[in-house]
């Protein structure tokens, strides 16, 4: 059984409605100060795919106070780093720096949740947006297999669920988006009540009290955040086993297969966690076992737990074959490896708990990390506490749980099979040096 | 506290100190180095061994070979096969994670404290008792080959590599990839993997490094137990020459047909880990291309929007690394982008910084120091290259007064002497049909186009 963790984490929420945890933890003289906004892609309407993350970008382009490029450059010259991302359930931001700027990034965060507007300008936005799909080309369109996740979030989630698009949303949409978008997604969704505010590392408790009622306490409350677009509820299940072949311009075959499984706020999602550890995390898991090591069909084997809290999350398995691999085959493989998880063994659970535990307690080794772990149980569960007792529910995870789930999850009603393969006329040839 | 207006930057709170944590020293009989520091903020420790087994030692025809004797590792011990290795690693949750670069090979672990003296015995296996079996190094090979493949058809692995070939003259090291080619990792065979053990993997020359919840005694006591029968020596690291391929400018296109962005790589060979440089490169390079605020960043992404991102990096090893500077543009301003960077650069070189420039630069390399000695492992591997490059022991207690004494000559003084723009080569992988002309047309050098791969 593994060791129970014991973040201290004090909880307060300001009379905006912004909900704010102190974590103390002074063995390094630097401060990880770590903003949840719950909103994400999720919440983009038709036409608006991408938005929120280009909006994550407009968030760094100034406030009222602070000019463009400010906050980059006094949080680099004060010795921080910082960095905000962009999620299907919420957006984040974070700064971590040396101890005596906690002011400093308090400030820059509280500016650009109340007074962003004014700062707000076409030229800001055009720039952001060629930024943006520069970006896009960079990470999707201008890699092998970078559209993975249009197909399959497309495959898993009905048109009308709002994860049925991607983060990044698409090129037309992005290039689409307005100052009103901004100015209305703005007041929308960067309220204060729609945000957790979580400072962790070497800082005096009654300084950040103060500092945080100083800085945020003053911005207004929003309006009650919308309910999601479309339809967010959906059947357990896919209902079949859809699939898409893509021929491409890849080095090699890839086959990938996605389940709809419980969401993060459900209890079934740690058997659901834990099955996809077992199959596919560190080298005794059962893919790297299988399809590598004994039936040498893979050269590469992941899986991935999507931690989604609207309807259904999703299990991601795939495998990339080799130049002259059958997809077939790998796809065979693959569900026999998933079906046969019905049956796990004690060993395998505590393997998959005791690598989680260290890669938790190495994520928590930095408070940038830390603070952000806080936010999140804050915001999908309303109890930051959750970081402390994470691992006990999966420990306590059994067998006949991981059966249970396997039995009504894993099956060939809920299959999404993406198959990669080499384009036509282009067949393996001898790799040039 | 009265509340300020908010349209002054909150004034800084009093600074608390910040100290490297404190190492503790010694050495086995065998001459094996160990290093370790206390850590007791969480019940984590991270075990590192450090050896002179790097790809800058061997031969063209041997490309590939440390890497891939470094991931054969996880083929089995004399005690245990693959997957039983995997196994008794993973219940304690612990995975072997082998990095090798040009200067060394790195075998490493976290685990729980509680879990250490297992891991330890288990390393010990690994690096000491190595199975290699004919079966699994044929599997690793296989993966190795079937990577090269992706890595060739990967855009921005395509312009780094062509890049480094453009950088260095034939026969260095450097200039060619890491992990090897198809020529020189397809005939890799066990015997391979036991000649470069043989020859590299040994405790005189190589360090052990234990960072976390564990004291010196123990570290010591536990060295001893697992890495006190090692014996032998490795022969010194060879210099390496870095001769560059060409000192005159030139533009190279490498096409790739159909390409919705170009990468771009301009540079030249930079400098070794042992630069009189160091401190005054590093906050010249900030200024440059090293952080959010460098002024190619300024320019090419939030002026231009051509980029999500340009960086500068100096590359520090043995010998000279490779000086590059990388951004992924849009096909249509490749050649903007291009002069916007040449004009920076050459800028930066003949005006110097300014002097805010350099504070703020001096300010955020010696702030964010202690943000890169968070964890265990962060700590092990600076630790680590105090050992690879033999920096002195107190080399990171002076580093902060170090980066904050560099003055604006001594930054203009590494611009002029680490970068020449006469001697850069401009690398483009992209779509050659839309971007030849307009890089033409900025009559900067002559344009090649290459060979379609």
């Amino acid at each position: 059984m593994s060791a129970m963790l014991s973040i201290p984490i004090e909880r307060f929420t300001l009379d905006n409605g912004l909900r704010v945890n102190l974590s103390h933890d002074p063995s390094t003289p630097v401060v990880g100060v770590n903003l949840w906004y719950g909103v994400g892609s999720r919440n983009e309407r038709e036409g608006k795919t991408g938005f929120a993350h280009l909006f994550e970008h407009m968030m760094f382009q100034g406030s009222e106070h602070v000019p463009k490029n400010r906050h980059f450059e006094l949080i680099e010259k004060a010795g921080g780093s910082l960095n905000a991302t962009t999620w299907f359930d919420r957006t984040n931001y974070f700064e971590t720096v040396p101890s005596h700027h906690l002011e400093l990034a308090l400030w820059l965060e509280s500016d650009r949740m109340g007074w962003m507007l004014p700062a707000m300008t076409q030229e800001k936005l055009d720039n952001q947006r060629d930024v943006v799909m520069n970006e896009k080309r960079q990470r999707h369109d201008n890699q092998p297999y970078g559209d993975w996740d249009e197909w399959i979030q497309g495959m898993v989630y009905p048109a009308s669920h709002p994860y049925h698009h991607t983060v990044i949303g698409s090129m037309e949409d992005i290039e689409a988006a307005t100052l009103d978008d901004v100015a209305e997604f703005f007041q929308t969704y960067y309220v204060p009540n729609n945000a957790v505010l979580t400072v962790c590392g070497d800082f005096g408790r009654e300084e950040a009290l103060v500092l945080i009622e100083r800085h945020f306490g003053g911005i207004a409350r929003g309006g009650d955040i919308p309910v999601l677009p479309g339809d967010p509820n959906l059947d357990p299940v896919i209902g079949g086993t859809v699939r898409e072949r893509v021929e491409a311009d890849v080095p090699l075959p890839r086959v990938l297969m996605a389940y709809r499984v419980p969401p993060y706020t459900h209890a079934e999602f740690y058997a659901a966690d834990i099955a996809g550890s077992v199959l596919g995390s560190g080298r005794a898991s059962r893919l790297y076992r299988s399809l590598v090591r004994e039936q040498r069909l893979a050269k590469d084997v992941t899986s991935f737990v999507f931690p989604l809290t609207s309807g259904a999350g999703m299990l991601l398995v795939w495998a990339t074959g080799f130049p002259d691999g059958d997809p077939d085959e790998i796809e065979g493989a693959l569900v026999a490896e998933v079906e046969g998880l019905a049956s796990v063994t004690d060993q395998e659970i505590q393997r998959a708990v005791a690598l989680t535990e260290t890669g938790l307690i190495r994520q928590i080794e930095r408070v940038g990390d830390r603070a952000d772990l806080v936010s999140m149980f804050d915001q999908l569960f309303d109890d930051p506490e959750r970081l402390n007792s994470e691992l006990e529910r999966l420990g306590a995870v059994t067998p006949e749980d991981v059966s249970t789930f396997v039995g009504r999850f894993l099956g060939d009603d809920n299959r999404a099979v993406l198959t990669y393969v080499l384009e036509t006329g282009k067949s393996p040839a001898p790799v040039t040096t | 506290m009265s509340a300020p207006s908010r349209s002054t930057v909150p004034p800084a709170g009093p600074v608390r100190s910040f100290d490297f944590p404190s190492v503790s020293r010694g050495a086995l009989d065998n001459g094996l180095r160990i290093r370790s520091v206390q850590v007791p903020r969480l019940p984590v420790v991270t075990a590192m061994m450090v050896l002179d087994a790097g790809e800058g030692l061997l031969e063209g025809a041997q490309a590939g070979l440390a890497v891939q004797t470094g991931d054969c590792l996880e083929g089995g011990t004399a005690k245990r096969t693959g997957i039983e290795l995997a196994e008794a690693l993973e219940s304690i949750g612990a995975g072997l994670s082998v990095g090798t670069g040009w200067d060394s090979t790195t075998v490493s672990l976290s685990c729980m404290a509680d879990r250490l003296d297992e891991a330890m015995g288990l390393l010990s296996e690994v690096l000491l008792q190595p199975s290699f079996p004919e079966d699994e190094v044929e599997r690793i090979r296989g993966q190795r080959l079937a990577a090269i493949r992706q890595r060739d058809m990967d855009p921005a692995g395509v312009a780094t590599l062509a890049s480094r070939r453009l950088t260095y003259a034939e026969g260095v090291p450097y200039g060619r990839p890491l992990s090897g080619t198809v020529e020189s990792v397809g005939p890799f065979t066990p015997d391979s993997a036991w000649g470069f053990l043989e020859a590299r993997y040994r405790p005189g020359g190589s360090g052990f490094v234990v960072v976390g919840d564990v004291d010196a005694g123990q570290v010591r006591a536990l060295a001893e137990t697992h890495f006190g029968d090692w014996i032998g020596a490795v022969a010194p690291r060879p210099e390496i020459a870095a001769e560059p391929r060409t000192r005159e400018r030139g533009i190279v296109v490498v096409p790739r047909t159909d390409a919705v962005q170009s990468e771009i790589r301009i540079g030249h060979i930079g400098q070794p880990r042992s630069t009189p440089h160091y401190f005054p490169l590093r906050v010249l390079n900030t200024v440059l291309g090293g952080a959010f605020t460098s002024r190619l960043n300024l320019n090419l992404r939030e002026e231009n929007g051509f980029t999500y991102g340009v960086r500068s990096r100096f590359l520090l090893r043995t010998g000279a690394g490779p000086w590059s500077v990388s951004a992924a543009v849009g096909t249509d301003v490749t050649a903007d982008a291009v002069r916007e960077a040449l004009s920076e650069i050459t800028t930066l070189v003949a005006e110097g910084p300014t002097e805010e420039e350099v504070s703020a630069a001096r300010d955020y390399l010696a702030g964010v120091f202690p943000l890169q000695l968070e964890t265990t492992g962060q700590i092990a591997s600076q630790i680590a290259e105090l050992l690879i490059y033999d920096l002195p022991d107190n080399y990171y207690s002076d580093y902060r007064d170090r980066i904050r004494s560099v003055t604006l000559d001594e930054a203009h003084e590494a611009a002029r002497s680490c970068i020449r723009p006469d001697e850069m080569t401009v690398l483009v992988s992209g779509d050659a049909d839309e971007i030849k002309g307009p890089l033409e047309e900025l009559d900067w050098a002559a344009v090649t186009v290459e060979a379609e791969s």
